[in-house]
């Protein structure tokens, strides 16, 4: 029997590859994950290692809400402690560096560091010297690459004051693991210069290094104890290095998981293309089936050697996907390394967990599709073998099949609607999911009953087009329910998710938009680096520069938004002011009588404080100690206001003359914008910390970041879309392979090679655009229930050209798919097909 | 004998199809097989002409090699006015769509469609009205009146073979090529097969060559050709199933 199935294998090559393609792919892609997320993960390791090698021991503030800065006379003591050969302490804060432009660069401003040398130099200066005088400076090589700095220039940067100093280049670093630096790049100065800089009175770590004889150990425990009380923590290199690769495992973690969840996606699909092969496979085989039985196979062997075969193509296809998976890591990091994210060189990690898991997955997928089919081989009785033709497959929906349906669609749609129905938040929208996953089952079940009139619906234009070829391609996509809809529900997941995905991103963008263009009517925002994440930059803006845009004709309004911190109950609050002609538009309560000690609170502040118009406030100010206030309205957090805002008068009296936070700008009508633009540039070009964006760019941003998460999401979910595809292509083929005397009669009798062809593309066709419909209808139906899960008043927006496009590219996607199998049968000898069997 | 005179007449008619020295070759060097050896033959227009010999005589080749289904290694195959051997793929196509007729032994018909949707395939693939007249008269011949509805799966062998007769005859082709078309059925489905077949010789003027090896389908015919190891051997007209046994028999001795 075993040398039965593997000469059917050797015999049917092709077929085989066809069939192991779909789950290579997702085999290849869950490999792939893993091999990437290891090698970053091992190369963040070794530099860990290698940095935290030089440090015996290292403390850091203690990790409670409030930490404790390290201080001076923490250092004092440390350096005294026994065993103590050297103690460095490590400063980092702000210190924007100012670009070329005469303006601070990033949308952060870049951290200031301080450079330690000798023993426990731990940054790497990859090129001239470290800075060993107050007015030198090094950069990070990524920040003087993308600026344009080289070693011998004078740079200005901006001190905690917002004053600028020049320091001349003498040494580039490489930021190594640090995630913030990374991100932000930065200026390395002396310690001394550092502290003075960034306004950093402690210390964000000290690093120690023992005397000789003297064991990290034992260095750790003389530390400890002459920092006894402050609650610092204390750890050798070794225990600092775990710690960080284990935070910085943790993180990767989340990437991996997030990947994965779109290799599930792809190796469901797979899984669907592996049970509709098999399927038609076990149908086209019946006589041999049937054959081995009459000559004495048990039922047994033949559900084994069906198995088997799976099983084989399960080992190949994901042997093949580890090789791709491989491929995919190393080339993702090979991309990543040319685009200037390099990561130092570590081999590309394939782990044993990686081969295990890969190819534990894809034979278990394989041989899983696969037992339905294999069952529905024992049941071909042997008398089968003895007939000529093997009869056309009816399928009726059952009544089983039916009640199924119903059960799953009931419970489906009903526990969307609880979910649409419930106060939106996370919980909502995982209700809905739940919703949507039943609902996919009922279409799943129902698949076969509904392919029917769909493809009547989807093919009614190609079938008006073209004639002969049209009329029989339709026919051609009912004759086997079961087929089809397996093979074009494989398309139906993923063109649902990229419909679901397409409409959330359109509704936020008009949900978001409409927020703005209704809380936010400003043209242009003066703020200080990172102010709109909410970071706020160092200083904020000067109150001069409102004052020089209140002085320019062509503007017409000037709002100057001031904000500081004050502890409400047990945490702190964002507490602020406007100054200006602004408009709040309250969502409880009203704003008259803003003045005194009233206040206005954003929706989440009040949520979280339980606060209600007409209730009362106690905020610890810095400047006036505990005084109440009375809440008066609630506003919507859209609006550009600090959570908790009071009148200026008020505020300055609580928290001083503070610089402002934003200044809101609108030009006066008539006025272009690039002369009203040209203004406020020129209002801020004395304050380099203060950068002009305008409503259009903020908008842009938001824009931006919706559009690359729609197409990391489009391109993740792209792979299962080609799975999809590769079913539609195999499913063609076998089906044109069992059509070959159907396809040389049709010859005989006058269709020409191009109306053959043209027969099973619009076949693909109408199946492409069947499971295209059927996702657009889900996709679109739990997209809006997803949305109405997010905010309450949701502008729901369904993508109509986006929608139209997936529709129209699975079509199109199909007649691809048809291409080869079009070719074979066009191709075929018609006396030879009319011969064969 | 009003029979022998309508004979003479279509004796006199210009020939249908015609080949002229027909050789086919399968395969190369010494696994070459020749199917036809130099093949010279007539059918006549109007006329029922049966193609008989041993298995292996290369009679289905040679039935393909007129009909345009596979090409000839040397010679010519006329039908009508036209040498097909000198036609592409897609004029071969159209010649089969618009002049000529096809009766499998088996698997004739689209499983998908039904028996009046088969027998309208070949107009609808040539994109051509079917003349009703001729469609009902075709039905009426062929008994398929109350079965125009049902799918090939819902019909009888016979019934399908009825319904292929139906369908060659509907194009009006200049000749119709049936290849066994009794081979499946058992002998009253075939006597009645072949009957509707004669009938549309006599009544509708059609032309027909027939593959066979079965004598007394073979005597339906107006003439049988005898072939063997690919050459045309003999022939016989007005045949009777004992001539054209006797023959046979002399031919395999």
């Amino acid at each position: 029997m075993l040398k039965t199935t593997l000469a059917g294998l050797r015999a049917h090559k092709l077929r085989l590859l066809l069939t192991s393609l779909a789950i290579t792919l997702g085999v290849g892609f869950i490999a792939g994950t893993f091999v990437l997320t290891d090698t970053i993960q091992a190369s963040f390791t070794q530099q860990i290692a290698a940095s935290a090698d030089k440090v015996d021991v290292a403390v850091l503030p203690s990790p409670s809400d409030k930490p404790s800065p390290l201080t001076a006379a923490d250092l004092d003591k440390i350096r005294t402690a026994t065993g103590v050969a050297e103690a460095q302490g490590i400063v980092q804060g702000d210190a924007p560096l100012i670009g070329k432009d005469g303006k601070v660069v990033g949308d952060f401003p870049t951290a200031g560091v301080s450079i330690v040398t000798g023993r426990l130099g731990r940054t790497e200066v990859t090129s001239g010297a470290a800075p060993s005088a107050a007015d030198q400076a090094v950069l990070d090589k990524d920040t003087a690459k993308t600026r344009g700095f080289k070693i011998g220039d004078t740079v200005q940067v901006l001190d905690h004051a917002g004053k600028p100093h020049a320091f001349h280049v003498v040494g580039l670093f490489d930021a190594g693991i640090d995630q913030r630096i990374a991100y932000t790049g930065a200026v390395g100065f002396t310690t001394e210069a550092a502290q003075a800089m960034t306004g950093e009175k402690g210390f964000r770590e000290i690093d120690v290094a023992a005397a000789a004889g003297v064991t990290p150990q034992a260095l750790k425990t003389a530390v400890s104890s002459a920092l006894a009380g402050a609650g610092h923590k204390v750890r050798t290199g070794d225990e600092l290095a775990d710690e960080l690769a284990k935070a910085n495992g943790a993180d990767m973690q989340f990437i991996t998981l997030g990947l994965l969840m779109f290799g599930v996606v792809a190796m469901l699909v797979a899984a669907l293309v592996i049970y509709n092969t098999f399927n038609i496979l076990v149908a086209q085989r019946a006589r041999e089936m049937a054959l081995l039985r009459c000559i004495g196979a048990t039922r047994k062997q033949v559900f084994g050697s069906v198995l088997l075969e799976s099983a084989v193509v399960g080992v190949i296809a994901s042997l093949l996907g580890l090789v791709v998976g491989y491929g995919l890591g190393w080339g993702a990091i090979a991309v990543a390394g040319a685009m200037g994210q390099e990561l130092p060189a570590v081999a590309v990690s394939l782990a044993p967990r990686t081969i295990g898991l890969a190819l534990a997955i894809g034979v278990v997928v394989t041989v899983g599709a696969a037992l339905l089919p294999a069952r529905t081989a024992t049941r071909v009785a042997p008398i089968a073998a003895l007939r000529t033709q093997t009869g056309e497959q009816t399928f009726k929906a059952g009544v089983l099949r039916m009640v199924f349906a119903a059960l799953f669609l009931v419970a489906g749609v009903g526990t969307t609607a609880a979910g649409v129905m419930a106060t939106p938040g996370p919980q909502a929208l995982f209700i809905v999911m739940a919703g949507g996953v039943l609902t996919f089952c009922a279409v799943l079940i129902l698949g076969p009953v509904i392919v029917r009139p769909l493809s009547v619906f989807a093919g009614w234009l190609p079938a008006k087009l073209s004639g002969v070829p049209g009329r029989l391609a339709v026919d051609n996509s009912r004759r086997n329910p079961k087929r089809s809809a397996t093979t074009t529900v494989a398309l139906t997941i993923g063109v649902t998710l990229m419909t679901l995905i397409s409409v959330i991103t359109a509704t936020t963008r008009a949900t978001v938009t409409a927020q703005l263009d209704s809380q936010f009517p400003v043209d242009y925002m003066v703020m200080s680096q990172g102010a709109l994440e909410g970071a706020g930059g160092p200083g904020g803006v000067p109150r001069e520069l409102a004052a020089g845009l209140r002085a320019r004709p062509e503007l017409a309004s000037v709002v100057q938004i001031r904000q500081g911190e004050a502890r409400v109950g047990r945490a702190d609050y964002q507490v602020g002011t406007y100054d200006g002609p602004y408009k709040v538009v309250a969502q409880k309560g009203s704003t008259q009588g803003f003045t005194g000690t009233n206040a206005i609170v954003g929706t989440t502040a009040a949520k979280r404080l339980g606060a209600q118009p007409g209730g009362t406030l106690a905020l610890a100010t810095p400047k006036a100690g505990t005084v109440n206030v009375k809440v008066i309205a609630i506003f919507d957090d859209s609006a550009p206001l600090p959570g908790i805002t009071v009148p200026p008068d008020a505020f300055e009296k609580w928290f001083g003359h503070v610089n402002d936070d934003q200044v809101l700008v609108n030009a006066k009508d008539g006025v272009a914008s690039d002369v009203a633009r040209k203004a406020v540039e020129a209002a801020a070009q004395d304050y380099p910390a203060a950068k002009v964006v305008s409503s259009t760019e903020i908008r842009g941003q938001f824009d931006d970041m919706l559009n690359t998460m729609l197409m990391v999401i489009t391109g993740l979910l792209g792979l299962a879309i080609l799975i999809s595809l590769l079913g539609i292509a195999n499913t063609l083929s076998l089906s044109v392979h069992e059509r070959t005397r159907e396809s040389a009669l049709l010859r005989a009798l006058g269709l020409t090679r191009p109306q053959l062809r043209r027969m099973l593309s619009l076949e693909a066709l109408i199946l492409g655009l069947i499971g295209a419909i059927v996702g657009v209808v889900l996709g679109g139906a739990f997209g809006w229930a997803a949305t109405q899960t997010l905010v309450a008043d949701v502008l729901f927006r369904l993508p109509v050209t986006q929608v139209l496009l997936f529709v129209a590219l699975s079509g199109l996607a199909g007649v691809l798919a048809a291409l080869l199998p079009g070719r074979r049968a066009a191709r075929a000898s018609i006396v030879g097909s009319l011969a064969s069997d | 004998m009003t029979i022998t005179g309508q004979d003479a007449v279509r004796r006199a008619a210009p020939a249908a199809v015609v080949a002229r020295g027909v050789t086919k070759v399968y395969g190369q060097g010494d696994a070459a097989v020749h199917a036809l050896r130099g093949v010279d033959v007539g059918f006549a227009t109007g006329a029922f002409t049966a193609i008989m010999g041993p298995s292996g005589s290369g009679k289905s080749t040679l039935m393909h090699c007129l009909a345009g289904l596979d090409t000839v290694t040397e010679g010519e195959v006329r039908v009508g006015d036209v040498d097909i051997t000198r036609l592409n793929d897609k004029q071969l196509t159209l010649l089969r769509r618009e002049r000529v007729g096809f009766i499998f032994q088996a698997f004739n018909l689209l499983p998908t469609l039904t028996a009046e949707q088969n027998i309208r395939l070949p107009l609808d693939i040539a994109g051509r009205q079917a003349d009703q007249e001729l469609f009902d008269v075709v039905i009426r011949t062929v008994g398929l009146a109350d079965r125009l509805k049902h799918k090939p799966s819902e019909l009888s062998g016979g019934q399908q073979q009825r319904v292929a007769v139906a369908r060659a005859l509907i194009s009006k082709p200049d000749v119709i090529f049936a290849d066994e078309p009794t081979g499946n059925l058992d002998s009253r489905s075939g006597a009645e097969v072949l009957s509707f077949l004669r009938t549309s010789v006599r009544e509708l003027g059609q032309t027909i060559v027939m593959v066979t090896h079965d004598p007394v389908a073979a005597s339906y015919a107006d003439r049988v050709v005898f072939l063997r190891d690919g050459v045309l051997v003999t022939e016989l007209t007005q045949p009777s199933p004992q001539s054209v046994l006797d023959t046979l028999m002399k031919l395999e001795g």
